[in-house]
C-alpha cells in the first residue's frame, strides 16, 4: 500500500489534470450537442495547440501561457474555411458524412504533421512545467494547477457564454432543434460554423496546455480524442460544466487506476467507469440543465 | 475515318505495352533492396536516422557505378516504406516489398517487435534481411534464423555497463536503486531479468521494480514510489516519449536521484531537444561515437549533421553498417540470388564503421557498448575511460 503522500499527491494531481482534460473535451463536447458530429479530428486539434504553442514561444519569445489567446483565435480562425468547404456542403447528408469528412481531415492533418514538424516527440520546456509544488505531503506539478486554473476559467467563460448571450440563446435552441431555430430565424449555420470554431478554439488553448505538461507528436491526437470521449460522455453530451466535472472524474479515477492497479493500467478504470455511465445513464452526470 | 481511329488506338496501345516493356527492362536491371522502417509513430525518432543511414550506404555504392551482377553494372534501387511503429504494418509491408516490389534482400526496421515482425516474414520467404536496432538476445530468442542478421549490442553487456561504469566513476550513492521498464520483449529482457541480477552482483538493493505497457503516458505513482522509498539510481527501458514524460514527470514531483540511466529511450537527440536542459546528466548506454577508432565514424557524423543540420545520432552509424553489410554481400555473390547473397552474408568478415563485423552461428554480431551522458544537448563518452570524450556528471544537476 503506497504511503499518504503518494496518494494524496496522485490524487491531487489526477483531479487538476482533470480539469485540463475537461478542457481538452470542451470542445468536442459543445460541436457534438450542436452539430451532432463526432469530430474525430478533435484530437489532431489539440495537437495543432501544442504546435502553435511550442513554435509561438520559439518565434515569438513570448510564453505560451500568455500566447493562449492567439493560439485560441488561430484554431478558431483556421477550422473556419473547413466548417464552409467541407463540413457546411454536407450538413443535409447526415452526421455520418461530416463525420468520415473529418476522419478523412485528422489523417490528413497527421501527415502534414510529419511532413513540416518530423515525427519526433516534442515539449514546450518550460521551467513552471516542471516545477514542483508542494503542500504539507502533497506534491503537484506546478503546470497541473496552472492548466486547471486557465481550464476552469476557460469552461466558465464558455459557460457564460452559452447560457447568458445572444449567440448562446441561438447555440441551445440549434442545438435543441435546429429546424424549430431555423424557423424562427436562427441563422443555424452561422451558429454550427461559430460552435465548430469555439470548439477548436478550446481544444488549441487545451492542446497548448497539454504540450507544456506532457509530452506530443505527430501522432498523440488519437489518445487525447478517446479521453475527450469519455469525458463527453462522463459529463454528459453538448453540457459545459459536464466536461469540467468529468474530466475531474475521470482524473481521479484515473489516478485510483494508477495506485491500485499501477501507472500502466490507470485508463482501465477510467475505461470501466466510461462503459458503465454508456450502460446506465447515457445521458451523462449532469443530465439536468444542460449547458 | 473510323478505321484511321482504330489504328490510332492501336498505335497508342503498342505504344503503351512498348512503354511497359522499356519500364519493366528498366526495373529489371536494378537491384532493388526493401526496407519498412518507422518513419512516424512513436519511434519515428530512430526510423529517420536509419533511412539516412540506408540511403547513404546505398547512394554510395550507385556513385561508384553500382554492383556488378553476372558481369554487369546495376544499380541499387532502395524501396523504403513506413511502418508507423506499428509490428502488424512492419509484417505487411515485408510481405509488399518482396511480392510487389520485387525485393530481392531486405534491411531492417528498429527495436525487436518491429524487426522481428519483418524478420519473420523474411525468413518465410527465404529474403536475407540485414538489421541493427534489435538487442541480440530478443533477436535470438525469437527463432534459428536461416536468412536473418542483425548487428546490434548485446542485452547483458548493456546492463552490466551501467553498473561497471558507476563503479569504475566512483559514483557514491546509497546503493537503493529502482528499475522501471516497458513490458516489450526487450524491457523484460534488461529490467524483469539483467538490471535485478546485475544489481545484487553489484551491491545494489532493488527497492522497486516497475512495469508499464509502451503506451503509457503517466508515471506519477511509479515516480512517487521510487522517490518514498529513497532510490537514488533509478533505472528506465522506455521508448522516447514515455523517457520524456518519465523525465519531465520527475521534475515535476521534486524527485532527484544521483544517477537517471534511460535505455532506448534516450538515444536520439530529440530526447534533448524535448527537455532541453533537463536531458542533462541522464545516462544511456551507447554503442557508437563519431570518436570511435572505426573506418569513417567521424566522417559518417559529419556528413549527416552538414546535409541534416541535425545532431547525429549512433543510429545513423548501425543502419548505414547493417546496408554496407547486405550490399558487400550482394557484390561479393555477384548474384541476386537469395541463397548466394544469403551465404556471402553468412561469411561477413570485415571491419565497418561500427568495429569489426562476424557473424555467429545465431546470425548475431555484437558491438561493443559505451556509457554516454547527456551534457548540453549532446551526449558525450564517459566510459570506459580510454574512449571518454567528456566528464562524468555527478550527481544529476
Amino acid at each position: 500500500m503506497p504511503d499518504i503522500g503518494i496518494i494524496s499527491s496522485t490524487i491531487a494531481a489526477g483531479v487538476l489534470l482533470g480539469g485540463i482534460l475537461g478542457l481538452t473535451a470542451l470542445g468536442l463536447s459543445i460541436v457534438l450537442g450542436v452539430m451532432r458530429l463526432v469530430n474525430l479530428a478533435h484530437g489532431d486539434f489539440l495537437v495543432v495547440g501544442a504546435y502553435a504553442g511550442l513554435f509561438f514561444l520559439q518565434f515569438s519569445g513570448i510564453d505560451p501561457v500568455l500566447g493562449l489567446p492567439v493560439v485560441a483565435l488561430l484554431l478558431g480562425g483556421l477550422s473556419i474555411p473547413l466548417y464552409r468547404f467541407l463540413l457546411a456542403p454536407l450538413a443535409d447528408r447526415g452526421a455520418e458524412a461530416q463525420m468520415m469528412t473529418m476522419f478523412a481531415v485528422s489523417i490528413i492533418l497527421e501527415n502534414i504533421f510529419i511532413l513540416v514538424f518530423s515525427a519526433d516527440t516534442r515539449s514546450i520546456a518550460r521551467d513552471y512545467a516542471t516545477y514542483p509544488l508542494t503542500l504539507g505531503p502533497v506534491t503537484v506539478p506546478l503546470i497541473y494547477l496552472i492548466g486547471f486554473a486557465i481550464s476552469v476559467t476557460v469552461i466558465l467563460v464558455v459557460h457564460w457564454l452559452v447560457s447568458s448571450t445572444a449567440f448562446g440563446r441561438d447555440l441551445r435552441a440549434s442545438a435543441a432543434d435546429a429546424q424549430a431555430a431555423a424557423t424562427l430565424g436562427v441563422d443555424v449555420k452561422r451558429v454550427q460554423m461559430l460552435t465548430f470554431a469555439l470548439g477548436a478554439a478550446c481544444a488549441g488553448v487545451g492542446g497548448t496546455l497539454i504540450g507544456a505538461a506532457f509530452q506530443f507528436s505527430p501522432s498523440s491526437g488519437g489518445p487525447y480524442l478517446l479521453n475527450s470521449l469519455a469525458v463527453v460522455v462522463l459529463g454528459g453530451l453538448g453540457n459545459v460544466l459536464g466536461a469540467l466535472v468529468g474530466g475531474v472524474v475521470l482524473g481521479a479515477l484515473q489516478s485510483v487506476g494508477g495506485l491500485t492497479l499501477g501507472d500502466g493500467y490507470r485508463d482501465v478504470v477510467g475505461m470501466a467507469l466510461f462503459l458503465l455511465v454508456l450502460a446506465f445513464r447515457p445521458e451523462g452526470f449532469l443530465a439536468q440543465g444542460r449547458t | 475515318m473510323r478505321m484511321t481511329g482504330r489504328i490510332t488506338i492501336v498505335w497508342r496501345l503498342a505504344a503503351a505495352v512498348l512503354a511497359l516493356g522499356i519500364t519493366t527492362a528498366d526495373a529489371a536491371d536494378e537491384i532493388v533492396i526493401g526496407a519498412s522502417i518507422p518513419l512516424s509513430g512513436p519511434l519515428a525518432g530512430f526510423g529517420s536516422f536509419q533511412q539516412w543511414g540506408y540511403k547513404r550506404a546505398v547512394d554510395e555504392v550507385n556513385k561508384a557505378g553500382g554492383i556488378a551482377i553476372n558481369g554487369t553494372k546495376r544499380q541499387v534501387k532502395l524501396v523504403i516504406r513506413d511502418d508507423k511503429t506499428d509490428p502488424t504494418v512492419t509484417a505487411a509491408n515485408t510481405e509488399t516489398l518482396i511480392s510487389r516490389e520485387k525485393a530481392v534482400a531486405l534491411l531492417g526496421s528498429c527495436t525487436p517487435a518491429l524487426v522481428n515482425a519483418g524478420a519473420l516474414v523474411a525468413d518465410r520467404a527465404k529474403k536475407p534481411l540485414v538489421t541493427g536496432c534489435d538487442p541480440l538476445e530478443a533477436f535470438k530468442s525469437v527463432r534459428k534464423w536461416a536468412y536473418v542478421w542483425d548487428l546490434f549490442l548485446h542485452e547483458p553487456e548493456l546492463s552490466a555497463v551501467q553498473f561497471k561504469a558507476l563503479a569504475d566513476l566512483g559514483a557514491q550513492t546509497n546503493k537503493r536503486l529502482a528499475i522501471w521498464h516497458d513490458n516489450g520483449p526487450d524491457g523484460q529482457v534488461v529490467g524483469g531479468k539483467l538490471w535485478p541480477a546485475f544489481a545484487k552482483e553489484f551491491g545494489y538493493d532493488v527497492v522497486q521494480n516497475a512495469e508499464f505497457p509502451p503506451d503509457n503516458a503517466q508515471f506519477t505513482t511509479i515516480i512517487g514510489e521510487a522517490k518514498s522509498k529513497g532510490a537514488e539510481v533509478v533505472l528506465v527501458d522506455a521508448i522516447t516519449p514515455q523517457a520524456v514524460a518519465i523525465r519531465k514527470q520527475m521534475a515535476a514531483a521534486d524527485y532527484k536521484p544521483k544517477v537517471i540511466i534511460i535505455e532506448k529511450g534516450a538515444e536520439p537527440v530529440q530526447f534533448a531537444e524535448a527537455l532541453g536542459k533537463l536531458s542533462d546528466g541522464v545516462i544511456v548506454g551507447g554503442y557508437w561515437d563519431p570518436t570511435f577508432p572505426y573506418p569513417g565514424a567521424a566522417d559518417l557524423a559529419k556528413a549527416f549533421e552538414t546535409e541534416t543540420k541535425l545532431t547525429s545520432s549512433q543510429h545513423i552509424a548501425d543502419s548505414y553498417a547493417a546496408a554496407q553489410v547486405l550490399l558487400d554481400a550482394i557484390t561479393s555473390a555477384g548474384s541476386i540470388d537469395p541463397e548466394k547473397i544469403n551465404d556471402a552474408i553468412r561469411t561477413t568478415n570485415k571491419t565497418y564503421v561500427v568495429g569489426p563485423i562476424q557473424f555467429d552461428q545465431f546470425h548475431t554480431a555484437k558491438l561493443p557498448v559505451v556509457s554516454l551522458q547527456w551534457q548540453g544537448g549532446k551526449t558525450v563518452v564517459i566510459w570506459p575511460k580510454n574512449a571518454r570524450t567528456g566528464d562524468f556528471l555527478f550527481p544529476l544537476p
